[in-house]
């Protein structure tokens, strides 16, 4: 375990760098970005100096890594060129809609997608199993922004039955239940596309899985042990396939972030997707590098605790380094 | 206690087990052995009604018939009263639990205790087997092969069963090991019934108090352990048990002429379907993989017609491929499926007495030797082998006694005879006679019962020179025997005699004359010979060195008296006659110690 935690310190060096690098390589100006096309008619050299000097982009690129470093151990992510605030500030708006929207995603994905790859497996080639991977075959080709809209144009626009865009309704006060229902039902439309863009992929990993232990001589032993049905299917073979389960955990969860970033700039929710596919528009590069970086960390993350699940659910892992 | 009657399962077209007819008293213990293929598994799953494939005939436990009894009954059965150890020990233990929750889970899901007193009971077990205590709550892929053995067994004890089936208990352990677990095993007879399938046939000795072999899928041969695996009746438990290296028999490895392979394609083993248990939760449910086969016709037919071995049994005969010999019971119990009775006496030499003016050369001399067997016939000179050879290939007349040939008495020594019974002398030179080439003394016996011309015969001769591994060029075949050395003489008279395609071949000091690495050449050769076609040896030498590495069983003649008769390693390891120690003591061997001389 040490010896990964170290291969993780190393990554996270290798993202921070690349956090670094990545905007500076991105085609345009962030001057133009900020000041607009006509920036180019009224820039004066002198001007424009001046502005370098004043967001620190005239210093040669080690001097700015060092900087960013530096400044990044004490928290300050720097100032958003755009909205003109810290980016922590700005983070701290968009993080707890994100977490909500692409946590309950992932929960309720993963929950339904076990569950359901786990009776499908075990059913194999029986007619449940087989609408079930045909319709999940159908959810996989649709990329994820396409669920975003038909759910939009269906449920948001033709029926009205949801809000279309929003976190919750702007200066309604509302407080308590009230404040929750609402929130709630503008959650409604983005989750149910999240939701639905990930489920498939877990289904059939899970129930790929279970095709997999399945056939494993433990499950027949716990066959000739006498033991129910629920417990055979759950207690050893289900456990046994969340192995390959778990340890694609960290991959889904940056699959969910691209996901993201198209949901929640369809439906303008006010998370980490929707505010970085500003910031790209914008070409706030501080703001830009906040968002990766908290991506990145979290991907990161993701890719730790699902190393640790997995030697939890299968102690052989953690013997293959 | 179990009983198994007329069981057969099929897979799709593809018949396992053959009406497999078994009894398992309860506390007693039974070794199926057989190859991998048998279907010693399936035979182990369709007990436990896991199998997936189609069950006939009854499986009776207790008087209830296993194959009717409903799913939810059998899943209670299931442990409290039948346990089941997979084959692959470790990959039956799962990977995510300790050890003490895997032994502890069958009792509390069978709520036979409480979740406390069955953890108690199950570090019980497991101390009980010899695990240790820190290892307890260890993962299974932390233990030994040995170490996970022995928890299946605790395990297997958990829910105190009436029986226990053991799939391979032995395979993949180191010797010592293997021993452990076999006293462990050995430990349990009394507490419950064991049914132990395997292909350890030393395993099978030492736990089993009645053994059955089992050939693709029908039981060739039952009866008590010491009868089976020490007097094999059957030719393919006799295969069987010269091909299995142990520390007990004198003579070299032989295998099996043939495979077992199934006749399409064949897959060693576990039928592939036997793994997809999981979605076939109940065995009686509808078995949908492949085609139902119609058993009367296809493949499947041919397979269930005749005597399963009857490819690969060199003494075969007309009715072997057609109609399936029923397994009949002898006296003890010891019960064969062979229509030729097991494995046939092919020359039966009763009360010969032969005397010499004064001198007794042999004296109410009896001996027995078996289709497929190599007899020794071991003595000082002048102990009347040779005699014994001479009287039995007619070329000396006895005073009394007869010469039984497939067990019918020898009358007249005709053709016929000399067809299936040829002789090899100790020199060359009485098999052939100096103005012959190889070709004309190898084909003499093919133009004398055969007839033709020589010239059609040189093919049968070139094939036979080729069996013997001499050259079969024109050169060699115009040689004459000057020009060649003893050992390749020694051959030409070997495939000489070898022509006819002989059931017995008595050699008489065969190869005293030769060098040893000659000698071993030529013996490798005669038993390739007779693990392909049967080919029996009677082998008269006094060199029980040789003797005990080429042959099944000895006879010692003392005086033309036969003093002792035996399997071959208990004369030369535990001899009984004072003549017989003599001969033991005085047979080369390199004396222990000498690495400093």
């Amino acid at each position: 375990m040490r010896g990964k935690l170290i291969n993780y310190l190393i990554a996270l060096l290798i993202i921070l760098t690349l956090n670094f690098l990545l905007p500076r390589l991105m085609p345009g100006d962030p001057l133009q970005a900020i000041h607009g096309g006509e920036m180019l008619v009224e820039l004066t050299p002198e001007r424009e100096a001046e502005l370098l000097r004043r967001y620190a982009l005239d210093q040669p690129l080690p001097r700015q890594f060092a900087n960013y470093l530096g400044r990044l151990a004490g928290g300050d992510l720097g100032r958003s060129y755009y909205y003109a605030v810290p980016v922590s500030e700005v983070i701290r708006g968009a993080l707890p809609w994100t977490l909500l929207l692409a946590g309950s995603a992932l929960v309720l994905s993963s929950v339904a997608g076990i569950l359901l790859g786990i009776e499908a497996g075990w059913r194999r080639d029986r007619p449940a199993d087989r609408a079930l991977v045909g319709l999940t075959g159908l959810l996989n080709g649709f990329p994820d922004f396409l669920i975003g809209a038909l759910l939009l144009v269906v449920f948001g626009a033709g029926l009205a039955w949801f809000p279309v865009s929003g976190a919750l309704t702007p200066y309604a006060g509302l407080a308590g239940p009230a404040l929750a229902a609402d929130v709630a039902r503008h959650l409604a439309l983005p989750l149910t596309a999240l939701t639905l863009a990930n489920l498939a992929g877990m289904f059939l990993l899970t129930r790929g899985a279970m095709l997999g232990t399945i056939r494993e001589r433990y499950v027949l032993t716990a066959r000739a042990k006498g033991l129910r049905d629920r417990t055979i299917r759950y207690r050893h073979a289900g456990r046994a396939a969340m192995s390959p389960v778990a340890a694609r955990l960290g991959v889904r969860v940056g699959r969910l972030m691209v996901g993201l970033l198209f949901i929640e700039t369809i439906f303008a929710y006010p998370g980490v997707g929707h505010m970085l596919h500003q910031a790209l528009t914008m070409r706030d590069y501080p703001l830009l590098q906040g968002f990766f970086l908290v991506i990145a960390v979290t991907v990161l993350a993701a890719n730790l605790l699902a190393d640790i699940i997995q030697h939890r659910i299968d102690p052989r892992s953690g013997h293959a380094y | 206690m179990l009983r198994i009657e007329e069981l057969t399962v099929r897979f799709g077209a593809e018949t396992v087990l053959d009406r497999v007819t078994l009894e398992l008293p309860a506390g007693a213990s039974l070794a199926v052995v057989g190859e991998s293929g048998a279907g010693k598994t399936t035979l182990g799953l369709a007990v436990t009604g896991l199998t997936v494939g189609r069950l006939q005939g009854r499986i009776l436990w207790g008087g209830t018939d296993l194959l009717t009894l409903p799913p939810e009954e059998f899943r209670r059965l299931r442990w409290n009263e039948i346990a089941l150890v997979l084959q692959h020990g470790g990959d039956n233990l799962h990977p995510g639990l300790t050890i003490e929750q895997q032994v502890t889970e069958p009792m509390i899901e069978h709520d036979r205790h409480k979740p406390a007193a069955a953890r108690e009971r199950a570090r019980r077990l497991l101390r009980e087997v010899g695990l240790a205590p820190e290892k307890h709550r260890a993962f299974p892929h932390t233990l030994s092969g040995g170490e996970r053995q022995q928890a299946l067994i605790a395990m297997a004890l958990a829910n105190d069963p009436g029986l226990i089936i053991l799939d391979e208990p032995t395979s993949g352990l180191d010797t010592v090991t293997r021993r452990d677990i076999l006293a462990l095993l050995h430990g349990l007879s009394g507490r419950c019934a064991l049914l132990l399938l395997t292909h350890d046939l030393a395993a099978a000795s030492a736990l089993a108090g009645r053994t059955a072999v089992l050939y693709r899928g029908q039981v060739v041969e039952e009866g008590p352990s010491g009868k089976v695996l020490r007097g094999p009746r059957h030719p393919y438990t006799r295969g069987l048990l010269r091909a299995y290296p142990n520390m007990t028999t004198t003579k070299d490895l032989q295998g099996i002429p043939g495979r077992a392979h199934r006749t399409h394609g064949g897959h060693g083993g576990l039928h592939p379907h036997t793994h997809d248990y999981t979605h076939h939760p109940h065995p009686h449910g509808t078995h949908r993989h492949g085609p139902e086969a119609d058993p009367a016709t296809g493949d499947g037919r041919s397979r269930h017609r005749g005597c399963p071995f009857h490819p690969r049994c060199t003494q075969a005969v007309a009715p072997c491929p057609t109609t399936r010999p029923p397994l009949a019971g002898e006296e003890d119990g010891h019960r064969l499926a062979c229509h030729r009775g097991g494995i046939v006496p092919l020359l039966q030499v009763r009360g010969i007495s032969k005397r010499y003016g004064a001198v007794r050369a042999l004296e109410q001399v009896t001996l027995t030797l078996y289709e497929g067997e190599t007899l020794a016939v071991v003595g000082q000179s002048g102990s009347g082998k040779t005699t014994l050879a001479n009287v039995i290939m007619g070329l000396t007349a006895p005073e009394a006694g007869e010469v039984w040939l497939e067990q019918e008495k020898v009358a007249r020594r005709d053709r016929d005879f000399y067809r299936r019974v040829q002789m090899v002398f100790q020199d060359p030179a009485a098999s052939i006679s100096h103005r012959h080439t190889v070709l004309q003394a190898v084909a003499e016996p093919l133009l004398l019962h055969l007839g033709g011309r020589l010239q059609d015969h040189t093919d049968t001769v070139r094939r036979v020179l080729e069996e013997v591994q001499l050259p079969s060029d024109d050169l060699f075949l115009q040689r004459y025997p000057h020009h060649m050395s003893g050992g390749e003489n020694q051959r030409v008279a070997i495939a000489r005699a070898l022509t006819l395609g002989p059931k017995l071949l008595v050699a008489d000091e065969p190869t005293s004359a030769l060098d040893a690495s000659i000698q071993a050449k030529i013996f490798r050769l005669l038993l390739q010979l007779q693990e392909e076609r049967g080919l029996a040896l009677l082998l008269i030498t006094h060199d029980l060195a040789l003797a005990r590495k080429v042959c099944d069983r000895l006879v010692v003649l003392q005086a033309g008296r036969v003093i002792e008769t035996g399997p071959s390693d208990q004369i030369t390891t535990s001899p009984v006659h004072p003549h017989t120690r003599t001969l033991v003591a005085a047979a080369p061997a390199f004396c222990s110690g000498c690495e400093n001389k």
